[in-house]
């Protein structure tokens, strides 16, 4: 056994140590251990990449002395590694973009408590990627909800809180699901296990015993994790808790922790449940149906918006619903077209959240689109990713979102029998939407105070500017875009070996 | 056929229970305007799962796992695992559970009310006026 | 990248100069430096393109994918359009180096303006349906600042509709283009289309509605029935140069992406008889009618050209209609003359702003003492598109009626050639009042009077007259010798058809 092999397992340690480490130090000594410790796991989570990809298949991994179906384990594989890499990225561009709004908004006594969270999210993310074990699964569940809501309890303002409720409430409601599917499971299978719990599985459709608890399993998970997901219609928390955080909770809430959930609904699918036992019933298409919801009726919410954050948050919802319809076509081309475009909207969003901050820096903190317009010649760099940002979402060529959305047009065409023509329509009337509020804020920033270009000029020199890690930030997360637009076949190959090996 | 499903349904009773248990607590959660009542509404709903995993752990005419006198065979013995996974739930149940009282006293200090509705538009009042 | 490097110069080189305009300091102070520099980058940009045609060969620039690349070509079609492209792009970019020392912020607009040049040559040189599309988008993206150049109100609204029009269009065609993704490996241009029977089968019905969405999607910038809103809003809005190319060669980009779809991918073949025929055939006579009527009675000079164009690129998507090769010369030839003289009627219309204010064609009188030449010009320009022998536009549209007649489309044949002869009744009516007015004001009309700086002899200056003189110049000598150019066209189209 490799030293690479231990690394997952390294990797989820050093992110829980460095957040009861970061306990007791100071908010700044917090901080760099925070940023040190993403960096860390992310080429740990690299490593293990390139490990797998090499090896060609995935390994499990023992944690303890017990060997299944007794004790725990992780397990980790190209589709694992990759997404932990990526995951680990977005937080670091995330938290580096956003470290002067953190520590503004933050209390400075409290601002360890911030990077504590964060630490405590990215432990929680990776143990979802790698865990094979359900209940593990669900523990861990919870504690991204609760580092979740810590994110955006932080601010202390008044908004955050009624946000932050609503978020627990809804999410609370999607766990209870989750565990008692689990419960259920466990019940039907005995075992806790993802591996064994799949043969048993196996076994129990092969005799046809257990019918309806099997479609209860199977309804009940995927409802409660498409709950914490924000899957159309139970989107409604989503605009407040991402539009009225930090700008560094928002990028990785919005950008990751859905993210998260969703990986985990996939891998049960296919290593619990089996995925052709998930494709054959009816719930792939409900999946579906409220993908294709989701994708319209965030655009149109997003058109009706007046303030950017919310419109940025709504045009999440209409985001995650092409992942869902993406796992709704029930192929595996349109699997690893909505895996790709988890990594796009992971990156994107991020993107999106950090120059839009950059913009409400130099238009006086206000976020509503007016006061934006002509913000973008007091910030070029801020508008330049946010330019980028919505013309990926809107799916221009060599952008990420292009590729996205050439992967589902692809995956509709090729196997679908009744689904095609709904996907095609749908692809295209949300794209035209998206065009409508993105391209429209984006022209905001670019036309000009009607007093003239004078104006603007005052207006930036008394601006302060934007620090350098906030254009890093958005300059890497452009670099990442384009990455993802005009290379994806690597990206695009490893997600189809990581799938393959992922049951 | 209702008399095999009663009998079905009381031969599991526990699991019956859990299961209503757990439509009162998710329906409270869902749908109750009291916020201090919806936390009481998830944690019986997570209570009721807690029911239902302990009772699944139960083989009937079996002992408690404890080695009283010597060990007996592995069939003496109810499943101990559910017990487990219950003791992990219950931590995890009362870690929310804390939070969200937390974040309730929170805003019963700042908007003075324990109901949601009302919370919620006093917070877009306020946001309107802010803008 | 594999293949001929040069064809890469056209297209880099003038976006790399735009960029230097937009971003160089030095541009910004002194705006007749930034359009003094683009003209003279344009001048470079021609002698590359002609280089270019010269050389001829194919590039791969980049591969997205396994199955689809970045890859530029040279074939007849790629040459007509570029070299139109180059030297029209060239000629306004002169005039406009006199005519924006009457805007503000020239350096923006000459940066984009080179931008969109390397953009078009790229959308030229296209060897595949991918790259077209992405050039396609660009060309939106970076012409929208050209449009809202002025940044009014009513500019702003202006760019926003032509954007929406335009990506709405887009992603139409992008339907298309996904299904013809499915149905065949290849989606390199090649003579005849690509398309096999054995893809298509079962998916006839699906296939005729994916090839009708490219032609409306596509037919959005060429301004086709009922998609053509966008281009009366957006040409009075531009300043003239600007309206000039628009009018000129952007819709032409989409009539060059119909060239392609339909005649190098999908095949005319396939889409003879059928009812997308049919719809086609349809909608580009009620755009060609549609067009000149309201063109007719549009008071606003800028805006009558605007809903001329509609009309007569029209003409152009009912001679690609008829798929049928005299009608396709008829058409190819009627892109080149219709550019000519459509960029030289709106570099009048500019050069009356500039000297006099008129906006409104029934205040231009007393032009003909004012700007004889460039009154001339325009008269000559004029009886061209009418379609008076010897001028270019009879050519055109003498090949257009012959193919339809001989098109066997039915009752189109003689519908066609009858809708274009009232269109040309009605063109007459719309563009000789202003040479009529000009030369003979009436006898009420007193010297000296609502006119600003009097009326003396007042030519605009050489750098606007000059390229006004060249494109008048050009289309009525191709009018006069059209044999070349004819015989250039009737191979392109022996090898379609």
């Amino acid at each position: 056994m490799s030293l690479v092999q231990n690394f997952p397992f390294f990797s989820i340690i050093i992110a829980m140590f460095s957040g009861i480490i970061s306990s007791v130090l100071s908010g700044r000594k917090a901080r760099n251990l925070s940023l040190f410790m993403i960096t860390v796991t992310t080429a740990l989570s690299f490593f293990v990449l390139c490990y797998c990809q090499e090896t060609g298949e995935s390994y499990t991994y023992m944690m303890g002395h017990f060997p299944a179906p007794w004790g725990n384990e992780i397990r980790a594989g190209v589709l694992e590694g990759l997404t932990a890499t990526l995951f680990g990225l977005v937080m670091f561009l995330a938290v580096l973009g956003g470290i002067d709004h953190t520590a503004a908004d933050v209390e400075p006594g409290k601002l360890n408590l911030f990077y504590i969270m964060i630490d405590l999210m990215l432990s929680s993310l990776l143990a979802l990627v790698y865990t094979n074990d359900l209940f593990t699964a669900y523990v861990f569940v919870e504690i991204n909800t609760i580092a979740g809501c810590g994110l955006i309890m932080i601010r202390q303002k008044k908004k955050s809180m009624s946000a932050a409720i609503r978020y627990m409430i809804m999410s609370q409601l999607g766990s209870g699901l989750f565990l008692i599917g689990l419960s259920v499971l466990y019940d039907v299978t005995g075992h806790l296990l993802m591996s064994p719990a799949k043969e048993s599985v196996s076994r129990i459709l092969a005799q046809g015993s257990y019918e309806i608890p099997m479609l209860v399993i199977l309804a009940v998970i995927s409802v409660g994790l498409a709950i914490k997901s924000g899957l159309y219609p139970f989107h409604y928390w989503i605009p407040d808790t991402y539009g009225y955080a930090t700008p560094t909770a928002s990028a990785v809430l919005s950008g990751l922790v859905s993210k998260g959930y969703i990986f985990l609904l996939i891998k049960i699918f296919y290593r619990v449940l089996g995925n052709e036992h998930v494709i054959g019933s009816r719930l792939i298409n409900i999946l579906y149906w409220f993908g294709i919801a989701g994708m319209m009726m965030g655009s149109i919410h997003a058109i009706a918006e007046k303030d950017t954050r919310r419109m940025i948050a709504y045009s999440s919802v209409a985001q995650i619903g092409y992942i869902y319809m993406g796992i709704g076509l029930g192929t595996d081309q349109g699997m690893i077209a909505a895996v790709f475009h988890i990594f796009t909207h992971s990156v994107t969003k991020a993107l999106l959240f950090i120059s839009a901050v950059g913009l409400y820096e130099v238009s006086g903190n206000k976020t509503d689109y007016h006061s934006l317009r002509g913000s973008a010649y007091r910030n070029p760099l801020a508008a330049a990713g946010f330019t980028v940002g919505s013309l990926s979402m809107v799916g221009f060529p060599m952008l990420s979102g292009f590729i996205s959305k050439l992967l589902f047009a692809a995956s509709a065409l090729d196997g679908t029998d009744w689904k095609m023509l709904p996907t095609l329509i749908a692809l295209a009337v949300s794209t035209t939407l998206n065009a409508i509020y993105f391209l429209r804020q984006v022209i905001t920033l670019y036309s000009g105070p009607r007093s003239g270009p004078k104006k603007a000029a005052e207006v930036s020199s008394a601006g302060n500017k934007s620090s350098w890690m906030l254009r890093t930030s958005i300059l890497c997360l452009i670099a990442f875009n384009v990455f993802l637009g005009v290379s994806s076949q690597p990206i695009v190959q490893a997600i189809a070996d990581g799938l393959a090996m992922f049951d | 056929m209702f008399w095999e499903t009663a009998g079905h349904l009381s031969a599991n009773m526990e699991a019956t229970a859990a299961v209503i248990l757990f439509g009162v607590g998710f329906t409270m959660l869902l749908l109750h305007r009291n916020l201090i009542k919806k936390i009481m509404g998830m944690n019986i709903m997570d209570t009721a799962v807690y029911l239902f995993l302990a009772a699944k752990g139960y083989i009937h005419g079996r002992m408690v796992p404890i080695v009283a006198d010597g060990i007996q065979e592995v069939t003496a013995y109810i499943n101990p695992v559910p017990s487990g996974l219950v003791l992990t739930g219950i931590v995890v149940s009362v870690s929310t559970t804390a939070l969200m009282l937390a974040l309730t006293k929170r805003l019963y200090e700042q908007y003075g009310s324990l109901d949601l509705d009302e919370i919620l538009i006093l917070a877009k009042e306020e946001e309107e006026k802010a803008v | 990248m594999e293949g001929q490097m040069i064809l890469l110069l056209p297209v880099v080189f003038p976006i790399l100069a735009g960029i230097l305009v937009l971003t160089g300091s030095v541009f910004r102070k002194e705006g007749r430096r930034a359009s003094l520099f683009a003209a003279a980058c344009l001048a470079g940009e021609l002698g590359l393109v002609l280089v270019c045609l010269y050389v001829g060969g194919e590039l791969t620039v980049w591969r997205l994918t396994d199955t689809i690349a970045i890859e530029l070509c040279v074939d007849g079609i790629s040459r007509l359009f570029a070299a139109l492209t180059a030297s029209v792009w060239f000629l306004a970019a002169v005039y406009s180096t006199d005519y924006l020392s009457h805007e503000e912020e020239t350096y923006r607009f000459s940066g984009f303006y080179l931008i969109v040049a390397g953009v078009l040559i790229g959308l030229d040189f296209s060897a595949n349906l991918i790259t077209l599309y992405v050039f396609y988008e660009l060309m939106t993206l970076t012409s929208l600042p050209l449009v809202l150049h002025e940044r009014t109100r009513e500019a702003v609204q202006a760019g926003l509709k032509y954007l929406f029009y335009s990506v709405a269009g887009a992603f139409m065609a992008l339907f298309g283009i996904f299904f013809l993704a499915g149905a065949s490996a290849e989606l390199t241009f090649t003579a005849g289309g690509v398309l096999t029977d054995a893809a298509l089968m079962g998916k006839e019905g699906l296939f005729l509605l994916a090839s009708f969405c490219m032609i409306m999607g596509f037919g959005v910038k060429a301004g086709m029935f009922p998609l053509h809103g966008w281009l009366p809003t957006a040409h009075p809005v531009a300043p003239a140069p600007a309206s000039a190319v628009l009018s000129g060669l952007i819709t032409k980009s989409g009539v060059l992406a119909i060239i392609r779809t339909v005649y190098f991918i999908i095949g005319a073949d396939r889409l003879r008889g059928t009812w997308v025929q049919n719809a086609w055939i349809l909608l580009s006579l009620l755009t060609v009618f549609m067009g000149s009527m309201l063109a007719y009675k549009e008071p606003v000079m800028k805006k009558r050209l605007a809903y001329s164009t509609v009309s007569q690129v029209s003409y152009i998507l009912f001679g690609l209609s008829l798929l049928q090769p005299m009608a396709f010369v008829g058409a190819l030839s009627h892109i080149v003359f219709h550019s000519l003289i459509k960029n030289a009627l709106f570099l009048f219309a500019g050069a009356v702003i500039v000297t006099t204010g008129w906006t409104r064609a029934e205040e231009m009188r007393g032009l003909g003492r004012m700007m004889p030449i460039t009154l001339l010009c325009y008269t000559a320009v004029s009886l061209a598109l009418v379609g008076i022998p010897p001028a270019s536009g009879f050519i055109s549209k003498w090949y257009l009626a012959v193919g339809a007649l001989s098109s066997g489309a039915g009752a189109w044949s003689f519908i066609g050639p009858a809708v274009l002869l009232i269109s040309a009744l009605l063109t007459a009516g719309y563009l000789l009042p202003v040479t009529i007015a000009g030369f003979f004001p009436g006898n009420d009309f007193a010297e000296g009077e609502t006119v600003r700086g009097g009326m003396e002899k007042k030519e605009p200056s050489g750098w606007m007259l000059w390229p006004i003189l060249i494109l008048s110049t050009g289309a009525v000598l191709f009018g006069c010798f059209p044999g070349p150019l004819l015989s250039m066209l009737e191979t392109i189209a022996a090898g379609v058809l």
